[in-house]
């Protein structure tokens, strides 16, 4: 039987003074070592699934288990195993490269002298070693959201949290982070929660998906089976099928 | 530990290279003592120095215009300058603010003062009753005093007082010649010369009632240091709140509200980095009143020697300001709403706290609201050790009250955040 990295049982998220749910009687399994594409339009309750599954915030009622703790009763047990990337650029501009990731990797515990040593190697590998030293404010959208993505894996992290990690990126950074992100799948066996708005590439790099509309689970399962089931001819047939034309904003 | 350290780290290398942050901590306050003092010193100096504007106009030529010029040259309170003027060009020159006071002392006072004094003193020695009821010259003998009309009330009775004990003197001094004269034509060729003795016969003492040895007056450097001290400390809310919203705003709090137990870190290294500023805002500011000021011709500083005091009344201080920030920062919803609103509050704080306008000088229900405001409590403790010689046990109910205010904003932060923000 495949071991769960996160099962969400019937959770539901309701903000104060909120006209409906954001999340609503969810239920969802995310193997380990899968990587699990979370799609849905806005305000279908990603983030705030995210939020929670961070520890942030609790379920308005149900139950989330991560690596067979739960999250309302261990937060902290689950903050040490997860690596989160934030949709947001979430580094200081004034600081160089190399000083952000030195005060976050600290912030993860991690020894000075292994801590650089990650450092200097997921630079090198996303090809900004030579960059270390520059003030991120100088840094072009895609060498800022490469150096946000190391943010979250200098303490190797069982299970990635990723929010639409290649928003505004060209091509180059986009394919260096994808292929970083499969190969950390492969070898090093880490689960991958990921979230975007690009459909064509959800459907390249997820091995299992879901959809959310309006904080309901509509469908979910492996990407190449959910793809067949509706009959078409990529994710983004299924996607539009199942959430329709309409607008959510 | 390591944690902390990392956290002051970061903090320090943001702020330092944020320049603007850095201009409003440490050059803006340096500007606005500096600035303050000087003006405020002209207003200091009306009062107790050397400099209050008088004009003379001397139509006498005669001793009661020269002992009035020389008395009031004594008191070392006037610059008195001597015109040839009409009435009307004296009421314009002083109505123009040129001159806060001026004095008129018509022509032949002198004469007309020694002509009373002599009748009053000639009845005495008369017997013959019709001499006794000779008329005698009732026509009142004025001096003009015109005042500024900016001139505070008290400020005008106590210089009316000033000259009006000159006039009696030398009103005495007339009588005491007359007695002489009537003494010598009673007893002729006596040798009779009564001496007057001016020096009064009961004289008041004024000290300042400090618990220190030294006495301090209070001038405006004395005022505006700990003042602006102050205001600069409190001031460093709109860096700090502006650091949380970019924070918040950036991604940098949810990433970093995601790691185990990190963001207690950063808020403590927020505290400790912004605490360090505060006590180098209230050496900076010292400074500028022990060794800038003096430089331009204005007093030095006197902080007294109670130095463990003032460390605990800037740490205070600093953590009272700090905690405020971190408020301004939680409840703000946008960096500008922080800035206009911790602005403004910190402006509202330092003027109901006695910053621009001394507390005593406030109306009595004014003063009552001002001992509200935290800026109030550290400058009277800061008062308190420079002015009274306090030491740290007659201040602590201020540094209390300080240390109250940050663990009120600390919990109001920190119920917001979770109760409000997170949910």
């Amino acid at each position: 039987m495949q071991q769960m990295m996160i099962e969400i049982i019937d959770v539901v998220k309701h903000y104060q003074n909120a006209s409906r749910a954001a999340v609503n009687h969810l239920s969802l399994n995310i193997p380990q070592q899968s990587v699990f594409g979370l799609l849905g339009p806005n305000g279908a309750g990603k983030t705030t699934l995210i939020s929670m599954l961070c520890g942030l915030f609790s379920p308005t009622s149900g139950k989330i288990i991560a690596n067979g703790w739960d999250i309302a009763v261990d937060p902290n047990k689950i903050k040490q195993i997860i690596g989160v990337v934030p949709q947001e650029i979430a580094l200081y501009p004034k600081l160089t490269a190399y000083e952000n990731l030195l005060f976050l990797g600290h912030m993860y515990g991690i020894e000075t002298k292994e801590l650089k040593e990650r450092i200097n190697h997921n630079l090198e590998i996303l090809g900004l070693l030579s960059n270390k030293d520059q003030q991120i404010k100088n840094f072009s959208g895609g060498m800022k959201r490469r150096i946000n993505l190391i943010a979250g894996l200098l303490h190797h992290p069982r299970l990635l949290i990723l929010d639409e990690p290649t928003v505004g990126v060209d091509i180059q950074s986009k394919t260096a982070i994808l292929e970083y992100l499969k190969r950390l799948n492969k070898e090093q066996g880490m689960t991958i929660f990921y979230t975007s708005h690009h459909l064509d590439e959800a459907e390249d790099f997820c091995t299992d998906i879901a959809i959310l509309d309006e904080g309901k689970l509509i469908t979910k399962g492996e990407t190449k089976q959910l793809i067949q089931e509706n009959g078409c001819r990529n994710i983004e047939e299924v996607y539009l099928k199942i959430t329709g034309r309409k607008f959510r904003d | 530990m390591k944690k902390l350290f990392y956290s002051l780290y970061k903090e320090y290398k943001v702020l330092v290279r944020d320049k603007a942050a850095m201009a409003i901590m440490f050059v803006m306050p340096m500007a606005l003592v500096f600035l303050i003092t000087v003006i405020q010193d002209t207003t200091f100096k009306s009062v107790n120095e050397s400099s209050v504007p008088l004009l003379l106009v001397d139509r006498d030529h005669d001793t009661l215009a020269l002992q009035l010029e020389r008395a009031l040259s004594k008191t070392r309170s006037f610059v008195i300058e001597k015109k040839d003027l009409t009435t009307g060009e004296v009421r314009e020159l002083i109505s123009n603010g040129e001159y806060l006071i001026g004095i008129i002392i018509p022509e032949k006072s002198s004469k007309r003062l020694r002509d009373k004094a002599g009748a009053r003193i000639s009845k005495l020695f008369v017997t013959d009753d019709t001499l006794q009821n000779a008329p005698v010259d009732t026509a009142s003998l004025q001096l003009n005093l015109l005042f500024d009309p900016i001139t505070k009330q008290s400020f005008k009775m106590s210089i009316s007082s000033a000259v009006d004990g000159i006039v009696s003197g030398v009103e005495m001094q007339s009588m005491v010649s007359e007695l002489n004269y009537q003494l010598k034509d009673i007893v002729p060729g006596a040798d009779v010369d009564v001496q007057f003795d001016s020096k009064p016969l009961l004289t008041t003492v004024q000290e300042y009632a400090t618990k220190s040895e030294t006495t301090l007056i209070p001038n405006s450097v004395q005022h505006n240091v700990p003042a602006w001290t102050m205001f600069a400390m409190f001031f460093i809310c709109i860096p700090l709140s502006g650091n949380i919203i970019r924070e918040r705003e950036d991604g940098s709090a949810f990433r970093l509200l995601t790691m185990p137990g990190s963001y207690m870190y950063v808020i403590s290294g927020k505290i400790l980095l912004y605490m360090i500023v505060s006590i180098l805002q209230f050496f900076l500011m010292l400074s500028v009143g022990i060794y800038l000021l003096p430089l331009i011709g204005l007093p030095s500083l006197q902080v007294g020697d109670n130095y463990f005091t003032l460390i605990c009344i800037a740490l205070s201080a600093g953590l009272a300001a700090t905690g405020f920030g971190l408020l301004v920062g939680t409840i703000a919803n946008s960096q500008d709403q922080a800035a206009l609103f911790g602005a403004v509050f910190v402006v509202m704080l330092a003027a109901l706290g006695g910053v621009w306008i001394p507390t005593f000088v406030m109306p009595e229900f004014m003063k009552d609201i001002s001992a509200l405001s935290p800026l109030n409590w550290g400058l009277e403790a800061f008062y308190g050790v420079f002015l009274r010689g306090i030491g740290l046990v007659g201040i602590l109910p201020h540094v209390l009250k300080l240390l109250a205010f940050f663990t009120v904003c600390m919990g109001g932060a920190y119920f917001y955040q979770v109760y409000h923000r997170m949910r």
